[in-house]
């Protein structure tokens, strides 16, 4: 554990769980000791945690910034034990993280999800498939960046696809999630959630259908509409809570549908477009949770 | 299962009021627990208890923070900071998935050639690289280990399972005979299902050679043919009593 910033007596302290530092985390380091606060940066990678201990107590909040979905799933479930809050949640990480709870938690609170099925053999899901029509799209429970998505335009592509993920196997391809295609004109939106506040939006544009960032979409500024505000604050709010991204699409009726939360959203290419400084809110929030803890 | 397609838009008719969840596969139980909870259908068992005792990480927390006693845990995520683990614990430990059944892919490790060699072939196995390790105290058991079937908030009944192999699992070739369900067996056995979230769960329950007891595990969907005739209970009934119960 590297001890960073200024220690000023009775002033809290956050730990920051990551593996490896992105710009994203370099950035919040960066918003922590503007601020002068005691941090630690917890190298999750590099440590092994004694179940039975108290190891991390030590902090007043815990910022979770890793990239492995396990490491932060696992690990805010023992700090959530230990008393110790984490941003995000267990809770929220644990929802954002399976797509079936997302759509469950989503749907239970009233958010507007696109149709989606579940089928657990790849002759039901075909039926599924049908059932919802042409083009659909099949998605992995868990995985992020847009990976193993796929759309399917007719029965052909379908049935390769679902042979496909039958011979990858494992845990998570025995579930098939089937979601309507949704035309969206070209671009979604991601909205940034940090505690009860929609601190910022942008479009991401794209020719591709999956308009990630990191698979090269574009991002520019979207105006926070009061719309787009009452149904990101509701997203985040159902899956739990945090520091947390949206992403919405825009459906052809003009309705807007949530498609997916994120509990450790990448941000770097969101400062510049939307002039919001996206860390200094999420230091700002943790700060808040940890004040809250200890009474401050 | 391998018939229902489930809808997450809107809100459907309640078909049932209790549904008995045996679905072989953990991730099918898991999922189908939750879509119908989401709909109103109480499941045996719950999705609490089937996530928390389908992931061995998350049945030693919820074990630990109920003081049920349990062996010495300690996860990693990385190879090497494991195997700092692995030296610091002492040989001989053991290595578990922390999802899975049967005593599959687990392994006991009396040196440090096995745990470096084991430990690679589980990073080879696991190509997203995102599984911890789960690094256990090996308890010196005596050829045998002690296994108790929990409905509701009854201890139903004890079985040892004898294997000359250091895995005790009865679907791996161990043997099966009943044993008194003493005081202490008992309320260990309900602390830890309540520790999971209890309905029907099977406890494994290790003797240390101290003399003390240690929960193991705890299985959401308990196989439990060999213990019936051990026994000599009517396993199948007094669970379909407990559910007839829940749903009156």
């Amino acid at each position: 554990m590297n001890r960073r910033g200024g220690e000023r007596d009775g002033e809290v302290k956050i730990g920051v769980l990551c593996s490896r530092v992105r710009v994203e985390e370099k950035l919040l380091f960066a918003a922590l000791e503007e601020r002068g606060v005691d941090y630690d940066r917890i190298d999750a990678q590099a440590l092994a945690f004694d179940l039975g201990s108290n190891g991390l107590s030590q902090y007043d909040a815990v910022l979770v910034r890793c990239l492995s979905h396990s490491q932060a799933y696992y690990l805010t479930r023992w700090l959530d034990g230990l008393g110790v809050p984490t941003v995000s949640s267990h809770q929220a990480i644990a929802v954002c993280g399976d797509k079936l709870l997302t759509s469950a938690a989503l749907q239970k609170a009233g958010v507007p999800i696109p149709r989606t099925m579940v089928a657990f053999t790849p002759e039901t899901a075909l039926e599924a498939i049908e059932e919802i029509g042409y083009p659909a799209v099949l998605k992995p429970l868990h995985g992020s960046w847009g990976r193993l998505l796929a759309r399917v335009s007719d029965r052909y592509a379908a049935e390769a696809i679902l042979e496909h993920k039958t011979t990858l196997g494992g845990y998570q391809h025995s579930i098939f999630y089937i979601q309507e295609y949704v035309e969206k004109p070209g671009r979604d939106i991601r909205s940034f959630v940090v505690g009860d506040e929609t601190v910022a939006a942008i479009y991401r544009n794209s020719t591709h259908w999956i308009t990630n960032t990191a698979r090269g979409g574009e991002a520019s500024n979207c105006p926070i509409t009061p719309e787009i505000d009452r149904i990101s604050r509701a997203a985040a709010q159902a899956v739990g809570g945090g520091a947390v991204a949206i992403d919405i699409f825009e459906a052809p009726d003009g309705r807007l549908l949530v498609s997916e939360v994120n509990h450790t959203p990448e941000f770097r290419n969101s400062i510049a477009p939307t002039g919001v400084d996206i860390p200094g809110k999420i230091i700002d929030y943790v700060l808040e949770v940890a004040a809250m803890k200890t009474g401050r | 299962m391998r018939q229902v397609i489930f809808n997450l838009n809107g809100a459907q008719p309640k078909d049932y009021d209790v549904v008995l969840v045996r679905c072989l596969s953990h991730s099918q139980a898991l999922y189908a627990a939750r879509i119908l909870q989401e709909k109103g259908v109480r499941t045996v068992n719950s999705y609490e208890t089937i996530a928390t005792c389908g992931d061995k990480i998350l049945t030693t927390l919820a074990l630990i923070e109920r003081r049920v006693p349990t062996p010495r845990t300690i996860i990693a995520f990385g190879r090497e900071s494991a195997l700092a683990a692995v030296e610091e614990m002492g040989y001989p430990v053991v290595l578990k998935p922390p999802v899975g059944s049967w005593g599959r892919l687990m392994g006991k490790l009396n040196d440090r050639e096995a745990a470096e060699a084991l430990m690679e072939h589980k990073e080879a196995l696991d190509k997203s690289q995102d599984v911890p390790f789960y690094i256990q105290d090996y308890i010196h058991k005596p050829g045998r280990d002690i296994r108790t079937l929990v409905v509701g908030d009854e201890t139903v009944y004890a079985v040892y399972r004898r294997s000359a192999h250091w895995i005790t699992n009865t679907a791996r070739g161990g043997h099966t005979s009943s044993l008194p369900v003493t005081p202490e067996i008992d309320r260990l056995s309900r602390a830890a299902a309540r520790a999971v979230g209890g309905d029907i769960v099977a406890v494994d329950i290790l003797e240390d050679p101290d003399g003390s007891l240690l929960v193991n595990e705890v299985n959401h969907t308990p196989e439990f043919h060999g213990a019936m005739q051990a026994t000599e209970t009517n396993i199948a009934s007094r669970m379909v009593d407990y559910i007839l119960k829940i749903a009156s």
